[in-house]
């Protein structure tokens, strides 16, 4: 690990030393290239995550590009998984990245979640996120939900068996089918990077606190404690 | 009744409020406590049938039962993009 690198960071007396040897020590699953994907990827690599590994079936649109600054013009009509994989292993040469071009599905999640420490989500769905947050309970991997919509971004991290789970937090909630997902360009990235922060911190052992809400455009902050469910079909006792 | 209610996100700016009182004149559960606040701010309608309660900070079902004392919160809707 290159001191040089990460000294600034290392002097954050919550972090030190010892956390950025920790987090050198950590594999991510993103799942998820796009505008939280890209962003949360960038911002992990470039703290020092020992290595990730960055999985997404599509190719890079025009209409990605307002809302992630790892993307170019140039990068139109290739694989976010590839791109994704050389500009930020250029970044950062002490971390491992791995880009897959697959769409995970019931099928491939087993085996694509070997190894892991933690599961970043950076999809755009509810019925994805519901299968991530079903294999992060069965396979004890702790994961951390983002979304975004319009002016409002979410986050939660998830510690299978001891915090409320995704489906906790989503019963009950019909799924809305929208073809094209309002989202204000620099909305991503900070949900990202409050999304990296969780991810480093429950890497590193700290408690979550609950979900976060964030409305940039009301200025509304909030985090909203929610108590595991017993009764819950995925996390609850069975 | 009368039932306390804090909310989040959003539903802060359109309410002007953090924490507020409702009256639910029919009923007794949280779908009577979310008709009661989308009567009263009816911009808020589109949420009606996926926004996030809590009650007693677990989240519960909209036919759940609710008494004064109980702890409730209404939230935005998840969000999915990505």
């Amino acid at each position: 690990m290159g001191k040089d690198r990460y000294r600034r960071q290392t002097l954050v007396k919550e972090f030190g030393l010892k956390g950025q040897k920790l987090l050198s020590s950590k594999h991510a699953i993103l799942i998820g290239g796009g505008g939280l994907g890209s962003n949360s990827a960038n911002l992990l690599i470039r703290m020092g995550i020992g290595s990730i590994t960055i999985i997404d079936y599509d190719t890079i649109d025009k209409t990605n590009l307002h809302r992630t600054s790892v993307f170019s013009e140039n990068d139109i009509g290739k694989y976010k998984a590839s791109v994704l994989k050389e500009k930020l292993q250029s970044v950062n040469t002490d971390v491992q990245v791995q880009g897959i071009i697959k769409k995970v599905t019931l099928k491939n999640i087993d085996s694509l979640l070997t190894a892991a420490d933690v599961i970043v989500d950076g999809t755009d769905n509810i019925p994805l996120r519901l299968l991530i947050n079903k294999k992060s309970i069965q396979h004890k991997i702790p994961w951390v939900y983002a979304g975004v919509y319009e002016t409002v971004g979410m986050v939660m991290a998830i510690l299978p068996k001891k915090t409320a789970c995704f489906h906790c937090i989503t019963q009950n909630i019909p799924i809305l089918k929208t073809k094209e997902i309002p989202v204000l360009g620099s909305l991503p990235a900070t949900i990202a990077a409050i999304q990296c922060n969780e991810t480093i911190k429950i890497l590193l052992g700290k408690q979550p606190a609950g979900l976060l809400i964030y409305d940039v455009w009301n200025q509304c902050f909030d985090t909203l404690g929610i108590k595991r469910n017993p009764c819950c079909p995925i996390c609850g006792k069975k | 009744m009368k039932i306390l209610v804090q909310v989040f996100g959003r539903y802060k700016d359109i309410t002007g409020k953090e924490t507020l009182q409702l009256y639910i004149t029919d009923g007794n559960t949280l779908q009577d406590v979310i008709n009661a606040f989308v009567k009263k701010y009816p911009s808020i309608q589109n949420d009606k049938n996926r926004m996030m309660v809590t009650k007693n900070k677990m989240l519960s079902s909209f036919d759940t039962t609710v008494t004064k004392d109980d702890e409730i919160t209404l939230s935005p809707p998840v969000v999915s993009g990505g």
